[in-house]
């Protein structure tokens, strides 16, 4: 390192000693300007000053195939696609929005996180004209909806968060899939006798852990609970469901249902994923991006092994057990402090989510959100991924209520608080009723 | 200081009887085999296992790799990681942390340099000032600037450029660097500056005919130690840029975790291919890897 | 290099040779000389040490604008118990570290010294950890410790499959593990190089009046080292507060499970880069900078850094 490259080290052989030195620091300067220089003029650089910039996250494999296509098209003006780990994402993103090199257009999941850049003035609202919103489904576009404005084009498949199973594992501890939280129960402790893990949990990542409160909560308290609290936050925290969903949840924790090792165990490494297709676990309450995940992954075990249900039912509960949680769909918005604004909008209305799109969701297991899907439901050509799209379908359609992540849907100031509770609570650190204490709290 | 470890390396080995003799009386062998022999086998096999295991595991399939035994060799050995790894943009990033780690001790020395001899100099009261100033740098985490370095880097309209990493690293590396080319300037003799201002020299030609040539085992030290700082460094990387062609190794380390997913093979590929300079210097210069490491503290 | 090649910026400018063999321009250049260096840190170092002073009494979210906020951001950050913890687990980190570290770097310093052919090969092996950038050994240890696909997989080693990194009563514990495993051999090296510094007279002195090994341990070796000690602690206690990115990767930039390994610098960053509120991740920061001034205030006393100063009055 230091020999050849240091200072005057790769000059110095050809000139005489005296220059050399003297040569030392202007070498060293001249480095440093050409550096500052070339910053903008590097490797990269054709792809900042002309054409678009797009942020998402690294599995949005199709929504890439859609800036291919736009790229294809418009070869002067190319979109450069920049994909993130989603534990990343988030902060990437703030913080270049901060130092106003933010992307043309950005992946972002609506709720509070996006109305946070929305209050800002860093988003740009989109009308039916330009971007045709009117093919989405009303439901789902809800979630990037502020004060009467629309400021996200979904931009992927319907998301709630279901459970999955391995078929084998249930059998072989003759358990049936979980109607019920009694049911539940009653799996996770003959799975359990059976030596594996009942519900495989990336609890490191907290978000996963996440989706069981969420759920706990809709099933114990209905609906209305969290909605309260997205909207008035602080006091309605402490509602008594609150404290149910965390005890349930510690229940849950105490039978075992997660094994010993849930709390090592990170989404992004994929080990919950594996722990399902490795027969190690029993069941996993994902997201519907696992199923692609999962077909990438063990394709054999899809056709095979893979089933699904909706989240079970609390029987004393208040919620109706047909709402789901999840995303609704994440979206493509567009910056307000954009400079290619004409062909922002050309691409989300021509490209994003267009025929092709929807096809190469459909084929990959994802359910667009778009109206009038039943048609192409029924055309689609592999069995398993029929029934999955069906039933993916078909919980969203029926669905009273669609709850958007919480993290997502509150402002993205208490998503840490959050998820460290959420934590706290799954690791038994804080009793039931600390949780909703801890997050009132923190959102004053 | 230690800047005269290189030189004292040296000088040792060309005095292997003594060194034989120290080593019969100084360490004795009885306790060697029962303390510091029982640590050191203990630490080999720690230091070396999760290297290991780091190596196999690169050479792994996906699929080996949930199924093999984590320590056996691969049951069907694979270097489709590393295709992976080197597929993508692995050159770009090396090629930034070299920029990065070149470009900063490059300009740190020079500036250290120039900076040093106004102390060792001058003794007035401001070049004593600047001097403390340097010291005190020495205890400020560079943690604890990080939010206003990043506010400083956006008004001068260099978030995301691999300058937004140089300087601040500079800046950070300055104290240590200026404190030990201090210590090893103070030791030229005073009758060599008196010489030269006979002659007629200024500051100028005294740094450049005189300063510079004698630091040459401190700078080299010192590069080697400001060097790894850069190499390894993160947070200024993380906080100071976002896009992937300015992302450094350690960052992009990073980004491979969450491109790679599920694949641990392959990000232990990544790992691997980002070590593999460092060993390349460490065969290649293992002496000075070590001098500038102890840089300025082994006294 | 080769980037340079790619980027079509100039090469080095013709080189000028100044003029300044005059002894009249002595204080100029002597100005000339310190300038760079002292805008550089200036820059880069002094003005944001007070820029996070100021920073901690106002509000900002990182995206809008920056408003004054008095001191709410301290009373906020001194009542909020997280503080008092992450304060806590970095003193933690910091006592329990030198704890480990120390006898073991010295074990391994004791045995590296003397020089031989098996022992240059144990020091070549130890040398591995130390070529490992901190985020490389945060990955590499974060799969190697995973429960399931990592190295509790082995037969033999059932016992490691637990959540080292995941159970709120281990984290800890393994992160100062694996920051012994990147550090120790730096402070070996140093003890090393400390061990072959003693004179070798005062071992032959000892040796004529029959000491033995433990004898010569404890009244030769260890007070000889007493400077090397003083620095690599004075480096192991001042170091242990930038242990930030190595924490970052192992816990998945949250400092969990819970906040069990959320230390101070861990707390500061996701104050203020996460939760977005950078006003009391100043406050934080400004915290970290009191730690580290006042740490290094106790240490200097011991290491005899001043003495330079001193020195330089004879100069």
């Amino acid at each position: 390192m230091h020999g050849n490259l240091g200072p005057g080290g790769a000059k110095s052989r050809t000139r005489e000693a005296k220059g050399r030195r003297f040569l030392m620091p202007a070498v060293a300067v001249a480095a440093a300007l050409s550096l500052a220089a070339c910053g903008s003029s590097g490797p990269s650089a054709a792809t900042s000053d002309k054409g678009l910039t797009m942020w998402a996250l690294t599995d949005q494999t199709i929504l890439k195939e859609s800036v291919d296509a736009y790229n294809k098209d418009h070869p002067d003006e190319k979109i450069t696609l920049r994909l993130f780990a989603n534990d990343d994402y988030k902060q990437k993103l703030r913080v270049a929005f901060g130092a106003n090199q933010a992307p043309d257009l950005f992946f972002n999941w609506g709720g509070g996180a996006l109305n946070d850049y929305v209050e800002a003035g860093k988003v740009e609202p989109l009308t039916d004209r330009q971007v045709n919103l009117l093919r989405f489904m009303p439901s789902v576009l809800k979630s990037a909806a502020f004060s009467g404005k629309t400021y996200g084009v979904p931009a992927n498949g319907l998301a709630p968060v279901v459970l999955y199973y391995n078929k084998k594992v249930l059998k072989d501890a003759g358990v049936e899939p979980p109607k019920t939280y009694d049911d539940l129960s009653s799996a996770v402790k003959k799975l359990k006798g059976k030596g594996v893990t009942p519900l495989s949990l990336a609890a490191n990542s907290k978000w996963p852990t996440m989706m069981y409160l969420e759920y706990l909560l809709d099933r114990e308290g209905g609906a209305e609970v969290f909605q309260k609290i997205a909207a008035n936050g602080s006091e309605d925290w402490k509602s008594p469901a609150v404290t149910k969903a965390n005890a349930r949840l510690q229940e849950l924790v105490k039978a075992g249902a997660f094994g010993k090792n849930a709390s090592s165990v990170g989404y992004d490494q994929g080990a919950s994923t594996a722990l399902l297709y490795t027969d190690k676990a029993g069941m996993e309450l994902m997201g519907t991006w696992e199923y692609a995940n999962l077909v990438k992954a063990a394709p054999d075990f899809v056709k095979k092994d893979l089933g699904y249900v909706a989240f079970p039912a609390v029987s004393s509960g208040a919620g109706d057990p047909k709402n789901v949680v999840g995303n609704p769909s994440n979206f493509l918005s567009l910056n307000s402090d954009s400079k290619n604004k004409t062909e922002a909008l050309d691409y989300l209305k021509n490209y994003a989510m267009n025929e092709q799109q929807i096809d190469s969701y459909l084929a990959a297991g994802s359910v667009p959100p778009v109206n009038k899907l039943e048609d192409k439901l029924a055309q689609t050509k592999s069995a398993a991924d029929k029934q999955w799209l069906t039933f993916v379908y078909g919980l969203v359609e029926k669905a009273p209520n669609f709850q958007l992540s919480w993290d997502q849907d509150l402002p993205s100031s208490q998503a840490d608080p959050l998820l460290t509770n959420v934590d706290k609570s799954f690791l038994g650190e804080i009793k039931p009723e600390q949780f909703g204490k801890n997050m009132s709290e923190a959102s004053k | 200081m230690s800047t005269t470890s290189t030189a004292r390396g040296r000088h040792q080995a060309t005095r292997p009887p003594v060194q034989a003799a120290a080593r019969s009386r100084r360490g004795g062998k009885p306790l060697r085999r029962t303390l510091s022999g029982v640590a050191a086998l203990g630490w080999t096999a720690l230091a070396v296992v999760p290297v290991y295991w780091l190596v196999v595991t690169s050479l792994r399939t996906r699929t080996d790799f949930t199924t093999d035994s984590p320590l056996a060799l691969p049951s069907s050995p694979t270097l489709e990681n590393y295709k992976t790894v080197l597929n993508g943009e692995f050159t770009t990033y090396l090629i930034n942390s070299v920029l990065v780690t070149v470009v900063t001790v490059a300009v740190t020395l020079v500036v250290a340099l120039m900076a040093a001899f106004t102390v060792v100099r001058y003794s007035n009261p401001w070049s004593r000032l600047s001097f403390r100033l340097y010291l005190l740098g020495l205890a400020i985490p560079l943690q604890a600037v990080i939010i206003p370095v990043y506010l400083l880097i956006i008004r001068l309209q260099m978030y995301d450029s691999l300058p937004a990493i140089v300087l601040p690293s500079a800046a950070f590396a300055l104290p240590v660097t200026v404190m030990i080319l201090v210590s090893f300037l103070r030791d030229i003799p005073r009758s060599l500056f008196e010489a030269m201002v006979v002659d007629g020299a200024g500051d100028w030609r005294m740094l450049f005919s005189l300063v510079a040539p004698m630091a040459r085992p401190a700078l080299v030290t010192v590069a080697v130690y400001d060097g790894l700082q850069v190499w390894n460094g993160f947070l200024f990387p993380l906080i100071l840029t976002q896009s992937g062609d300015k992302a450094v190794l350690p960052l992009a380390l990073t980004l491979y975790r969450g491109q790679f997913g599920i694949d641990v093979p392959a990000t232990m590929a990544a790992v691997v291919l980002s070590t593999l300079p460092m060993l390349v210097v460490f065969v290649l210069a293992r002496r000075q890897l070590v001098a500038g490491l102890t840089a300025g503290f082994s006294k | 290099m080769t980037a340079v090649a790619r980027t079509p910026c100039p090469a080095a400018p013709h080189r000028a040779r100044p003029d300044t063999t005059r002894a009249g321009r002595r204080g100029l250049s002597g100005l000339l000389m310190a300038a760079p260096a002292l805008l550089l840190f200036g820059l880069f170092a002094l003005i944001p040490l007070g820029g996070v002073v100021v920073l901690s009494l106002t509000s900002w979210d990182g995206l809008g604008s920056i408003s004054w906020a008095g001191l709410s951001n301290w009373s906020g950050v001194l009542t909020d118990g997280t503080t008092w913890q992450a304060l806590w687990l970095t003193a933690k980190v910091m006592v329990v570290s030198w704890l480990v570290q120390t006898p073991l770097a010295l074990a391994l310093g004791l045995f590296q010294a003397p020089r031989g052919r098996t022992r240059a090969f144990f020091a070549v092996l130890w040398f591995l950890p130390l070529l490992l950038s901190a985020v490389a050994i945060g990955l590499t240890w974060q799969a190697l410790l995973d429960p399931s696909f990592g190295i509790g997989s082995t037969p033999g080693l059932h016992w490691l499959a637990r959540p080292l990194l995941g159970s709120p009563d281990l984290a800890l514990y393994t992160v100062i593990f694996v920051i012994a495993w990147q550090f120790v051999p730096f402070h070996a090296l140093l003890y090393q190089a400390g061990i072959r510094q003693i004179p070798v007279s005062l071992y032959e002195a000892a040796a004529i009046d029959g000491a033995g090994v433990m004898t010569r341990l404890l009244r030769i070796t260890l007070p000889q080292l007493k400077y090397t000690l003083v620095t690599s602690s004075t480096l192991m206690l001042v170091g242990s507060l930038t242990y930030f990115d190595l924490i970052f990767v192992l816990s998945g930039g949250t400092g969990g499970p819970g906040t069990a390994t959320r230390v101070l610098p861990l707390a500061m960053y996701i104050t203020g880069f996460q939760a977005h509120d950078m006003g009391r991740a100043s406050a934080l920061a400004t915290l970290l900078v009191l730690f580290g001034l006042g740490l290094s205030m106790i240490t200097t006393r011991l290491s005899g850094f001043t003495r330079m100063d001193s020195q330089q009055e004879g100069m």
